[in-house]
């Protein structure tokens, strides 16, 4: 590896130069960092795109590689807007071009096939090795596939799981679209952790609205292994308040745990009660994704334990682990909290490839939900480092009391934050 | 709320502490404070790379370097000063908000100025 620092290289060259080498010019950036220490990027969602991103901002010396099956990517955020028919799959589509062009970071639409921590490379399935001197993962989540009886990856093609975005999510507004008035529909919530805490229940809002206005027969009924769940007093509240009577939630304490489904029938059996849908969202029950699996990085309960400081693997050093995937703590699984992740890795892999320390972190998160279009509610936390991991030491949620121009504002700022953080992802 | 009362008076004290430009007699600590701040709350320097990790996450909202294209307010055009004001202003409560009064509390008065030095010298940039 070169000993060639930013500095170093102004110095050499001159400011004048290097300013010109630091232009938009594509060329001049990725020769430059033709010697710079290599990091391999694994996922191009919120936490691997940004990321990759963030390493380049801070040191173009870098070189990053992203490696992303996909050449869109299609967010889970907003997924809910186009499952309610609010919005198209085209505006939550993002591409990769920004990350080529204006950060100089090398995009490989590939798949990383085998991690080898050992001799610190990755292998592809297109035969390719990626040799890296850090390596960041950030792989999202896979689905428990046979949790529950009579679902499976073909089930979901009769009864869409939507929780990774994209086809899945236009087949449930296709069976949403589809069905009669007076129709039910059933969502099977997940045990925790799972990715996104408040999704399900801002789905069901937003299936409520779509059917008050075209089904207003239609019922939706969530069968949820829990007691409890994320702004729970704030959704019941608002579902009572524009929904009344169309939502019902049936806790684990109540028999909402869910033994089988089955795709013929169209019946999803609970631990008390049996119900026959037309439409079935079953959000199963989920792990990190596969490769943080195969690679030995997560532990018996199928997620990756990390440094709170660095995202560092506590299982592989040299693997920075961030997303979905990753132990964070009190941090949520979000999009919001997987870019501050990985905001905060970049920067210790920064100082790491220095030898300087690394500075204290600090993560955000905010997560907007929308009952409807002009109602949104809001959590959200400043977590820092304990000894007791990562711990929220500021936020809270909306006031249970807000005036209708509070949740306003909130539902205008949900969109906002949607431009901004894909913004500052993607762009 | 007479705890978060103590506390903003603890806070003004060590701040006090803290303060090079503004304080003239230096206030010594308080020897054995009734209620102790969380650790992460007491006024400490902050060292530019770790502002930097803090106004990171501003970003995610407000838009890179802040910079928003849509309709949550930017901050690119503020001055170190507007930041830092307004975020005391949301702390305390003073100036209403949605959700950012909820962010600042999450910040001591000593990072919420490192924060805003941080963001405003992007801009410059």
């Amino acid at each position: 590896m070169s000993k060639i620092t930013r500095r170093d290289f102004i110095k050499l060259t001159g400011a004048g130069a290097a300013t010109l080498a630091l232009g938009s010019l594509g060329y001049s950036t990725a020769a430059r960092a033709a010697n710079g220490p290599r990091v391999v990027v694994v996922g191009g969602g919120f936490g691997g795109a940004t990321c990759a991103k963030y390493l380049r901002r801070a040191d173009q010396n870098i070189q990053v590689t992203l490696v992303e099956p996909n050449t869109k990517f299609i967010t889970c955020p907003f997924s809910n807007y186009v499952i309610g028919g609010m919005r198209n799959i085209e505006s939550i589509t993002h591409t990769y071009d920004a990350l080529r062009s204006k950060h100089g970071v090398t995009v490989m639409h590939d798949t990383v096939t085998a991690i080898d921590a050992a001799g610190k490379k990755v292998t592809l399935k297109s035969g390719k090795t990626l040799p890296y001197d850090r390596l960041v993962v950030s792989p999202g989540i896979d689905f428990k596939w046979t949790a529950i009886s009579g679902y499976s990856e073909q089930a979901a093609s009769v009864m869409p799981h939507a929780w990774k975005a994209g086809a899945q999510t236009t087949l449930l507004r296709q069976k949403l679209e589809a069905m009669k008035d007076g129709g039910l529909v059933v969502m099977v919530a997940p045990p925790n952790p799972f990715r996104c805490p408040p999704g399900p229940y801002e789905r069901a809002s937003i299936i409520a609205h779509y059917l008050k206005q075209h089904k207003p027969k239609s019922k939706i009924i969530i069968l949820d292994p829990k007691d409890a769940f994320s702004k729970q007093g704030l959704f019941m509240a608002g579902w009572e308040k524009l929904y009344p009577g169309m939502i019902e939630w049936v806790p684990g304490s109540k028999g909402g745990e869910v033994v089988s489904v089955n795709t013929k029938t169209m019946v999803v059996e609970g631990k008390l009660d049996k119900y026959k849908a037309a439409v079935v969202n079953v959000i199963p029950p989920q792990t990190a994704g596969t490769i943080a699996l195969k690679s030995g990085l997560a532990d018996d309960k199928g997620w990756c334990p990390v440094d709170p400081k660095t995202f560092e693997s506590k299982l592989h050093p040299g693997i920075h682990v961030i997303g979905d995937a990753s132990i964070a703590g009190a941090l949520p699984k979000s999009g919001f909290a997987a870019n501050s992740e990985a905001k905060i890795a970049a920067s210790a892999i920064v100082a790491m490839f220095r030898g300087e320390g690394v500075a204290d972190a600090s993560y955000v998160n905010t997560c907007y939900s929308l009952l409807s279009p002009n109602y949104g509610i809001s959590v959200a936390g400043v977590y820092r480092v304990t000894d007791k991991g990562i711990v929220e030491i500021g936020g809270g949620v909306s006031p249970k009391d807000a005036t209708a121009g509070f949740r306003e504002d909130e539902a205008k700022y949900a969109t906002g934050w949607y431009a901004s953080i894909t913004a500052d992802t993607w762009g | 709320m007479r705890f978060e009362k103590l506390k903003k008076i603890l806070m003004m004290l060590i701040a006090g502490v803290a303060a090079t430009a503004c304080s003239t007699t230096p206030t010594p600590p308080p020897a054995k404070p009734a209620a102790t701040p969380a650790p992460q709350m007491v006024e400490k320097p902050v060292t530019p790379a770790a502002a930097a990790n803090m106004a990171n996450n501003c970003f995610a909202c407000h838009g890179p370097n802040g910079v928003s294209p849509g309709s949550i307010p930017s901050l690119h055009t503020l001055t170190a000063n507007n930041i830092a004001e307004m975020l005391k202003a949301f702390k305390s409560g003073q100036r209403p908000s949605t959700v950012m009064g909820r962010h600042a509390k999450g910040y001591t008065n000593t990072e919420i100025e490192a924060i805003s030095s941080h963001i405003a010298s992007l801009n410059k940039k």
